[in-house]
């Protein structure tokens, strides 16, 4: 049976102050809708036909579809105009059992479907302004990736690997989590939430350490390359008298951090840290310390699961998935 | 009248190269000031006004803008009102309809709507007239719309000497002055003096000394005045020209003292008769000059209609010496 | 729980960050702003003030997280929702109730009121009746700034609908263009007088203009005071370094209604929305991290609210007991033919 894909469009990813700062690109949300409709196109064409979207502020995905005669039904889930309403996005349509997810955000994005649905499967296309977790993906091939995972013609336990993440834990609080970095920073406040300033920086840890990428993961990266398949993450602790680094913060910005340790760390082992300070995940300050409030930062490697786009169109490929007469696998 | 140093030396020019004396005299006497418009730097102007000045002053001083009325009068509106002193140019009178809130709510408004506390010394270059069959919207004259908005004020320079001289003026006055240009006049050649000197505003010109008639003209129509003054006078009409100059401020005094030797008037202006600037001169005769009014006053003007293409058309449109005559006569019984 | 790998522990805070005073300062200019509406608005519906009001209630984290950053030298051009704008640039209470008020000692003499509120010493190039006036006019200010190579810049503050105007894009294009000292502040709050922003325009997004007129544009929460402080900190020193102009789109909601805090009873919007973005108000938001970090207790921030008001009581018995405008003034202040 052919199953359902869940596309989710982030309206606020790639529109932060990072446009100034970083000068990353404003992403503008006529160009997400042009995405969505790739995708559309690019499922439909590897014979998908059922998908569910999760309602947007700006309507991106609907408007997407509202150019096809392919319908698609809209899950139940708010319109704040927040991250929660991903996250929301995320629990609804983990309840329709679509095969697969495109997500179009950043790091951002990801980070708060995947608080919704831990262990979603998921095609991220980057629409951010730190893309460590999405690929930069041709859509149309994107769609037709999460069509052949769609049809069954691909199985996720041969095209996807499941992604490390950090959980936090924080005294007396919500839990959180991290995608990509978690950080502690010598600030007071969210504010305009990009991390940005590199002499805030205490300490950093890390699924992955990617000397390839921009944001927290370079500096682990620059120093202690983990790659994402590794096991282990890695711990970057800054501060005075540590060795000056220069690193691609964000996008567009390099600055010298002082890192006083790099080390590998495995999963199960918690970071505490405390505060007074503000947590950072993935590149956005998230959650304030109050003095002396403690938290705890935890490497774990069940979190989503995460497509692999050319595996995925290979093994397709292979299989005769876009010749004439192939339906889907048995 | 002016002031001119009785050692300057006057010379023969086209009335488009005043406006460029006029305009480089400006850029000369104050530091303060900048030329901004369409095609007015690189170009120096469709009709080349400005031809020379960017190389003269540079490019600090005269900036091409985009093809953007509301952004040109908004940003002289905000330059002034931080200090600076903008010389504007709309390239054709008929695009002030694409900035008539920057002139009618903003620049004209602002400083009673502060209470005094912001002045606005803001000089507006712009191209009326018909007469090149440039049709309805490169052709008109509107002086009618801006002289109704209290807070701007309004000339328009017939001659070359008066070209220079209100561009001066304009230029060194606090308020907002809309310098009325005639694209029929530009080749016109008059005495300008050389170096700077000022036609003041407000204060009308009678050109020509007569009896029996006045007859006030706005702008081109000062010369069509005249050669219809001169078949009057072949009738036994002596009649004075007056060129207001400036329709905001309007001298009315000079006006009413030349009606109270002439008992008769006649109000000439290239624009659309109808509502047009010429129904308050005449107001303002009959209210100021009625028991010396011995026939009604006389409007000359454009009929009701914008102004059209073809110049067979055109020809009839735009007012002219023999129409003066004509209606002189009907006015007269002569 | 496993062991403990590592304990690290924040402390201390970076210069660069907005300091103690700096967050005090833009406390009180917030609750400056609110008091100050919450009384014009009585005042107005009491039938005292003549004419109408736009109240600034719930958009005060923009106005004071902006002028934070900014000097009397620097510019602004405002709104018909001015009031807040000149508050948070340093207007004095006396003088603003009493333009409010139609006397002689206000501002403009009375003869400008609620909607052209303003003060050239204070750099407050005015409020305005049109929407979409202001933005050329801050465009021309931030040229005389570059004109006269200063460092100042100029602030357009807008809203939503202001964005359709042909004047905002123009102003944006010409900014641009000659790179000018020029932040173009959109407060979006969601409508355009009564008609909502999904039936005014086909973005939700106006940060989304800036690619076409080559700037950036940024989103912000604007209910956040320390996340407008930083985004317009950002954006004010990039126009600074003659880097040229920001569109900072800062989300915000209005309390009260388009007119007045009742209005005019028309049925655009819904309770609930009202009460959804009542909860995030922004000075209760921002007290409540004040007093987290222990900046500002309750009770200090009870003291801040208690000054104010009192210095609006007195401002208010400034204003009603000044006189009127002497009539012979209308004439001046303005070129006149008094025809």
């Amino acid at each position: 049976m052919v199953q359902a894909i869940g596309i989710v469009a982030n309206p606020a990813s790639g529109k932060d102050v990072r446009r100034l700062v970083a000068r990353a690109s404003v992403f503008d949300n006529q160009e997400k809708c042009a995405i969505v409709r790739r995708v559309i196109v690019g499922a439909s064409g590897a014979g998908a036909t059922r998908f569910v979207y999760a309602p947007d502020t700006h309507h991106i995905v609907a408007n997407a579809f509202a150019e096809f005669d392919t319908t698609a039904e809209e899950v139940d889930a708010p319109r704040t105009g927040s991250a929660l309403d991903t996250t929301e996005a995320a629990i609804a349509l983990r309840r329709t059992g679509c095969a697969v997810v495109i997500t179009l955000g950043g790091d951002g994005t990801n980070r708060a479907f995947v608080k919704g649905w831990g262990d979603a499967p998921l095609l991220p296309i980057s629409t951010g302004t730190n893309n460590v977790f999405p690929r930069l993906v041709e859509a149309t091939v994107a769609g037709a990736a999460a069509g052949v995972i769609a049809l069954g013609t691909v199985g996720l336990g041969e095209c996807a690997t499941r992604a490390k993440i950090i959980r936090v834990a924080i005294d007396g609080e919500a839990d959180d989590l991290a995608l990509i970095d978690a950080v502690l920073t010598r600030e007071r406040f969210v504010g305009a939430k990009a991390l940005l300033e590199a002499d805030a920086l205490v300490l950093a840890l890390l699924t992955r350490a990617d000397p390839a990428a921009v944001g927290m993961t370079s500096i682990g990266g620059l120093i202690k390359p983990t790659a994402a398949s590794s096991r282990e993450g890695l711990l970057v602790e800054l501060g005075t008298g540590g060795r000056a680094l220069r690193a691609p913060i964000a996008p567009g910005l390099y600055r010298t951090v002082a890192v006083t340790g790099a080390r590998r760390i495995a999963p199960g082992q918690p970071v505490e840290v405390r505060g007074p300070g503000v947590l950072a995940f993935d590149g956005e300050r998230e959650r304030v310390l109050k003095n002396g409030q403690r938290a705890w930062l935890t490497l774990a490697t069940d979190g989503p699961w995460v497509v692999d786009v050319p595996t995925t169109m290979q093994l397709a490929a292979c299989r005769g998935a876009f010749l004439e007469g192939a339906t889907d696998a048995d | 009248m002016s002031a001119v140093a009785s050692e300057t030396k006057t010379r023969q020019l086209p009335y488009v190269v005043a406006i460029t004396e006029g305009v480089r005299e400006v850029l000369k006497e104050q530091a303060n000031a900048f030329v901004a418009g369409e095609d007015v730097a690189g170009a120096g102007s469709v009709y080349g006004y400005y031809r020379g000045l960017l190389d003269e002053f540079g490019a600090d001083r005269i900036y091409d803008t985009p093809i953007s009325e509301k952004g040109i009068i908004g940003l002289g509106v905000g330059a002034a009102a931080a200090g600076l002193r903008p010389v504007l140019d709309i390239m054709f009178m008929d695009f002030i309809g694409e900035c008539m809130d920057e002139i009618a709510n903003q620049m004209a408004k602002m400083r009673f709507m502060f209470g005094g506390s912001a002045t606005l010394p803001i000089t507006v270059l712009t191209m009326a007239g018909a007469g090149a069959n440039l049709a309805a919207q490169h052709s008109q004259s509107l002086e009618a719309w801006l002289a109704h908005l209290p807070g701007l004020k309004v000339v328009m320079p017939a001659t070359p000497y008066d070209a220079k001289g209100l561009i001066i003026a304009a230029a060194r006055d606090d308020n907002p002055v809309f310098v009325v240009l005639n694209k029929m006049s530009l080749a016109m050649m008059g005495d300008v003096p050389e170096g700077p000197y000022e036609v003041p505003i407000g204060k009308a010109n009678v050109v020509r000394t007569g009896k029996n008639y006045t007859i006030v003209t706005l702008g081109r129509m000062l010369g069509q005045a005249l050669d219809a003054a001169k078949q009057l006078a072949e009738l036994g009409i002596d009649a004075e020209v007056i060129d207001a100059r400036s329709v905001q401020p309007f001298d009315t005094e000079a006006v009413i003292k030349s009606v109270e030797k002439t008992h008769r008037a006649m109000v000439v202006h290239e624009a659309v008769r109808f509502g047009g600037f010429g129904a308050e001169i005449a107001a303002q005769i009959q209210e100021h000059a009625f028991d010396y009014l011995d026939a009604p006053v006389a409007r000359v003007g454009a009929p009701f209609s914008p102004v059209p293409f073809s110049p067979a058309l055109e020809k009839v449109y735009v007012p002219n010496a023999e129409r003066i005559v004509v209606v002189a006569r009907e006015q007269l019984g002569i | 729980m496993a062991r403990i790998h590592k304990t690290v522990t924040g402390d201390g805070f970076l210069a660069k960050q907005p300091t103690n005073k700096t967050l005090l300062d833009i406390h009180r200019r917030m609750v400056r702003i609110r008091h100050f509406e919450e009384r014009a608005g009585k005042l107005m519906e009491d039938g005292k003030i003549p004419g109408a009001l736009h109240l600034y209630v719930g958009q005060e984290a923009v106005a004071a997280g902006v002028m934070v950053h900014l000097t009397a030298e620097d510019q602004i051009t405002s709104t018909h929702r001015g009031h807040g704008h000149l508050i948070a640039k340093g207007g004095d209470f006396d003088r603003m109730y009493a333009e409010l008020f139609g006397r002689s000692t206000g501002y403009c003499k009375g003869k400008g009121g609620s909607m052209h509120i303003s003060n050239m010493d204070l750099g407050m190039l005015g409020a305005n009746g049109i929407v979409g006036g202001g933005p050329p006019i801050a465009m021309g200010a931030a040229f005389a700034n570059k004109f006269r190579k200063s460092k100042h810049v100029a602030v357009a503050f807008f809203g939503d609908g202001a964005s359709n105007e042909g004047s905002f894009h123009e102003a944006a294009n010409m900014a641009s263009l000659y790179k000018l000292p020029a932040i173009f502040v959109c407060e979006n709050n969601g409508y355009g007088e009564y008609t909502a922003q999904a039936n005014h325009q086909a973005v939700v997004d106006v940060a989304d203009r800036a690619a076409g007129y080559g700037m950036p544009g940024v989103i912000v929460d604007g209910m956040d005071a320390v996340a407008v402080y930083e985004a317009a900190g950002e954006a004010i020193a990039r126009a600074r370094k003659g880097q040229g102009p920001t569109l900072l789109e800062c989300k915000t909601y209005r309390f009260y209604d388009h007119v007045g805090v009742r209005g005019m009873g028309l049925n655009y919007r819904t309770d609930d929305e009202v009460k959804k973005w009542m909860k995030r108000d922004p000075i209760k938001l921002f007290e409540a991290r004040l007093a987290e970090q222990k900046v500002l207790s309750k009770k200090q921030a009870e003291a801040v609210h208690a000054e104010v008001l009192a210095e609006i009581e007195a401002a208010v018995a400034f204003a009603e007991q000044s006189p009127m405008p002497d009539v012979a003034s209308l004439l001046d202040d303005v070129y006149s033919t008094a025809g």
